[in-house]
């Protein structure tokens, strides 16, 4: 039964991932940039998974790792004209040096501890940016004139031209959705799932805890920040309005929602929670409720998520000779 | 239970999703939160809109057709915006009103422009929306320098001379409050308090302790109406008796709801007209039907603004026979003169600034009404 | 020094307010380790449903001000706590046995259908509260004008906490309360019936939350729907820095919040004034992970 599941899905994932490609070209503007914010929520919740999922760290400030990507990336651009794309890794590694400097001290707290932590994080990140820190965040007017990317001198307006910007969303999803599976199933990855269901075991096991948390925390912030990096040169202004404590839990919703420690998982989430509010923009003043609703009953009917990470199978078969005696 | 409420939630999906194209109707755009902090703005906004398109219907349509209001739902926030103003622009308008905010208004701009669709914006007055030089953006509510330059006249002409500043540190206010700083630097004025409070709030007693002990001579606030009316009666029962000066944010009756008559009185506010302040048939005929339909008055002057960007599309549309966006944005820019708005006569510079002295002053009198003072 | 006491005034009458609803988070927290993001949209729906009764029974001009005042309190408390056990069997008792964070998407849904369903219901502008209930009387303190209202709402604060301290430590009911929260299983062992207990922690949390809406409105007199969302965060920042799921705690944590936020505003900065809170409750975990009154908790995830 289990093997049978097992082959029927390769054919499903190629074929959404060729409805994907392919969905531009019938969808029209509109749904395309939906799809674009769908991407872009994808991305941030394959960061947060690697430290809520994998880390099982109750992270719900991520949206300051973002923000500092983001910023970085206007600040930089507007002021020396610098290309977005060029910095993209800029944008990570600031939001990983601020992810390494506040996480250091917070990483011993527990659970609901964290949480507000990082909530707290969110905020004054966010009042720092309204009260113009430095001078250099344009308070609550924000950063405008920021440019599109550009690939090869082709110019990509995330605007104007959704399905350009699709592509481009999409092809640094693909790399990431591949990184990230890669690093799941590395010595790291499973390091750190093992830390997630059982600490003091694992920090039995010699496993060095404390670095494998800070760790997980800072690649999640990295990659929120390259995609901060994106999203503001989609947008063309940024405004600290959009990098709420709001933003932060939408963050966490897609990733417990959609089945905490789970690439396909999150991918699935983020397309309920950006896609449902605009399939419900008929009902005007009504869709907020619904979608309150629609959340509500979907993890009544799915407590794991809706596609919860498989445990890890240890096939009979391939095990060796020797080991198989016992 | 379980099924029953799977299928109810299909059926929402299947009913919302079934568009109506019927192509013998003009449609006109209405971006407006209705949900999120700003959603009681939006619902104004709505039924205002609406209830200008029936009249407009009711009198036998334009061009021989039926208006149909196209609502998007903007959230009060960036990103939802820039959703909705895609979604829009798919919906074939041929112009659209709104909306709110500034920086919400500045994530749909890029969008309507790309896809040369008209966009009245009514309540967003940060200064640099009209200086990108985009050909089809319009607004018919004042800019942050005009009132800026107002307040300041007005502070002066009363003979203040230790000014507090407040702001709450969202763009508009803080837009204001910044351009009314630097005026009065320039005028030597002595500043002597320039803050933020945080909105949402319901305690400002902190703040306004901070205040007294500078002393001032008037505090200018810049921020909304619930925090001023809020303001207003802790101030009272603190028995500090400072008076203060709003911005027009702060022009709706709910202040006094809030602050109560006795300690509203004497509030003086910066505002474009109310519609039942002015002399003309339109803005009486309009208060009367809104009353009919609502029974009520529109909350705030936003959404009035709302209704006149309304109003000069269907002027446009009118006198151009046309929905062609060139023709109506050339007619908008060049040709449209003191229209008669609902607050104000209405025309449109080059950068699509609405043209004209707007703002009037205010004052809350002792049975809690606006009266206009000059 | 005479601001120094004003403010520390203010603060502390808003800090009652944010203790009030930190009661709520921590006791569902103590029994459930369940944070309940929906705690303040409950808080808001005390305030509504507070006005509704006010504006429709005409109670005051019944039986005078005070007592009308208190009966509507109660009213308000009574039908804010159906409504939380309603709550909780729709949207957390189905999640009991799941992991910890389900119940929490679940209780963030729910947040957001509350608040949603309080503006359709009510409309999106502000309400405002009938004014002239109370007195509005200023004391002088070593002559320093105090509005006696703060002192009441903070005395109100007080009672209600020091009433439910009570209730846990010395009656029967509430020991069963103490046993369920430190271990289900052994509590159902000895005879307790967890589920009641349950109800009974989900109805008197959100009773104290909706009295927190009811004095809000009648003291500030205007409420919104979105108002529960900026209470409901004060609230559970409060309860951690008090240390959550310890009543004495919640108590602490939100008065000294309202206090860290008043003097923070007058002498630091009024705009930084939420950043300072948060980053004085981040340095005070960071010394004490637990918060100021909690005890290590073992972690169950």
């Amino acid at each position: 039964m289990k093997l049978a599941a097992g082959r029927i899905k390769k054919p499903a994932y190629g074929a959404i991932i060729l409805l994907w490609m392919i969905a531009p070209l019938f969808i029209g503007k509109y749904w395309t940039d939906v799809l674009n914010n769908v991407a872009i929520y994808a991305l941030l919740g394959l960061s947060l998974n690697i430290i809520l999922g994998y880390g099982g760290m109750f992270h719900m400030g991520h949206a300051a790792f973002y923000a500092v990507g983001a910023y970085t990336t206007a600040i930089i651009n507007t002021a020396w004209g610098v290309p977005v794309l060029w910095l993209m890794p800029a944008a990570g590694l600031a939001a990983g040096l601020f992810a390494l400097v506040v996480a250091r001290p917070i990483i011993h707290l527990r659970g609901d501890y964290l949480l507000i932590v990082t909530i707290g994080m969110v905020e004054i990140v966010r009042i720092a940016l309204i009260n113009n820190v430095f001078g250099i965040t344009g308070g609550a007017n924000g950063i405008f004139g920021i440019d599109s990317p550009s690939v090869f001198g082709f110019q990509i307006n995330g605007i104007v031209a959704p399905a350009h910007y699709f592509y481009l969303v999409t092809a640094f999803l693909a790399i990431t959705i591949v990184l990230f599976y890669l690093l799941e199933n590395s010595r790291f990855g499973r390091a750190l799932k093992f830390l997630c269901s059982d600490e003091v075991a694992a920090e039995g096991s010699g496993i060095n805890t404390a670095g494998y948390k800070l760790a997980a925390f800072v690649i999640g912030a990295v990659w929120a920040g390259m995609t901060g990096t994106l999203y503001a040169s989609k947008m063309g202004f940024i405004s600290p309005e959009s990098f709420s404590f709001w933003e932060s839990v939408v963050m966490f919703m897609i990733v417990i929602l959609g089945g905490s420690g789970n690439i396909a998982g999150v991918l699935l989430g983020a397309a309920l929670i950006i896609g449902l509010p605009e399939i419900f923009q008929g009902l005007q003043q009504y869709r907020l409720l619904i979608f309150g609703l629609a959340l509500m009953i979907m993890m009544i009917f799915r407590p794991q998520g809706i596609l919860p990470p498989k445990p890890r199978s240890y096939p009979i078969d391939k095990l060796e000779k020797n080991e198989v005696s016992l | 239970m379980k099924k029953l409420l799977f299928l109810l939630l299909a059926g929402i999906v299947a009913a919302t999703a079934t568009p109506a194209l019927a192509q013998d109707t003009i449609k006109i755009g209405l971006m407006c939160p209705l949900t999120g902090s700003w959603a009681a703005e939006g619902k104004d906004m709505k039924q205002i809109v609406e209830l200008l398109a029936d009249q407009v219907n009711n009198q036998g349509g334009l061009l021989g057709k039926d208006v149909k209001v196209v609502i998007g739902d903007d959230g009060g926030d960036p990103r939802t915006a820039a959703l909705a103003a895609q979604r829009m622009a798919t919906r074939d308008v041929a112009a659209v009103v709104g909306t709110y905010g500034s920086s919400i208004t500045e994530a749909s701009q890029n969008i309507y422009a790309s896809a040369n669709i008209i966009q009245v914006a009514n309540g967003s007055t940060a200064v640099r929306l009209t200086e990108k030089g985009l050909p089809y953006f319009f607004r018919t509510c004042p800019r942050d320098d005009e009132q800026g330059r107002v307040a300041v006249k007005t502070l002066l002409d009363s003979g203040y001379e230790n000014i507090a500043i407040l702001h709450d540190n969202t763009t508009y206010a803080k837009g204001l409050a910044d351009e009314a700083k630097k005026l009065l630097d320039e005028k030597d004025v002595n500043i002597v308090f320039f803050d933020a409070l945080t909105p949402g709030e319901q305690d400002y007693g902190t703040i306004l302790s901070k205040m007294k002990t500078k002393d001032p001579d008037v505090v200018f606030f810049t921020g909304y109406y619930p925090e001023a009316g809020l303001m207003l009666r802790q101030k009272m029962e603190k028995g500090w008796d400072v008076p203060f000066i709003g911005g027009d944010a702060t022009n709706n009756p709910d202040l006094v709801k809030i602050a109560g008559n006795k300690a509203a009185e004497g509030f003086r506010f910066l505002s474009p007209p109310v519609p039942g302040d002015l002399p003309t048939k339109e803005a009486r005929e309009f208060m009367e039907a809104y009353a009919a339909r609502y029974q009520s008055t529109p909350g705030s002057i936003w959404a009035v603004l709302a209704g006149d960007g309304f109003r000069v599309i269907v002027e446009a549309i009118k006198q151009t026979q046309s929905t062609d966006t060139q023709k109506m944005a050339d007619y908008l820019h060049k040709e449209m003169q003191d229209f008669p708005g609902l607050t104000g006569d209405i025309a449109f510079n080059e950068k699509g600034d609405r043209i004209g002295d707007v703002y009037r002053v205010y004052r809350v009198d002792a049975n809690g009404n606006f009266v206009l003072t000059e | 020094m005479e601001q120094f006491f004003t403010q520390l005034t203010n603060g502390l009458a808003v800090g009652g307010i944010y203790a009030l609803i930190a009661l709520g988070y921590t006791m569902v927290y103590g029994v459930l380790k369940l944070i309940n993001f929906a705690h303040g949209d409950l808080f808001t729906i005390g305030a509504y449903l507070g006005l509704t009764l006010l504006t429709s029974l005409a109670l005051t001009d019944h039986i005078g001000g005070l007592a009308g005042v208190l009966l509507l309190a109660v009213m308000a408390m009574g039908l804010v706590g159906i409504i939380g056990i309603l709550l909780d069997r729709a949207a957390y008792k189905p999640l009991r046995t799941s992991p910890r964070l389900s119940a929490v998407v679940s209780a963030l849904g729910a947040s957001i259908v509350l608040s949603n369903t309080v503006m359709l219901v009510y409309g999106p502008s502000t309400r405002v509260y009938p004014q002239g209930l109370l007195p509005s009387q200023v004391f002088y303190i070593f002559g320093l004008p105090v509005p006696v209202m703060r002192f009441v709402i903070l005395a109100a604060s007080i009672v209600l906490m020091i009433g439910l301290y009570v209730f846990i430590q010395r009656t029967k009911i509430g020991t069963a309360i103490r046993a369920a929260a430190i271990d289900q299983d052994a509590a159902r062992l000895m005879g307790i019936n967890v589920d009641r207990v349950i109800m009974l922690v989900f109805f008197i949390g959100p009773a104290l939350g909706g009295a927190a809406g009811v004095m809000v409105g009648l003291y500030y007199g205007q409420i919104t729907f979105t108002m529960g969302w900026t209470y409901g965060l004060k609230a559970f920042t409060a309860a951690i820095l008090g240390g959550i799921g310890n009543i004495p705690g919640a108590m602490v944590g939100g008065l000294l919040l309202g206090v860290i936020e008043a003097l923070g505003a007058t002498y630091i900065s009024m705009a930084w004034k939420d950043a300072i809170a948060f980053f004085v409750l981040i340095l005070i975990l960071i010394v004490r992970p637990t918060g100021l009154l909690g005890e290590r908790v073992a972690e169950k995830i």
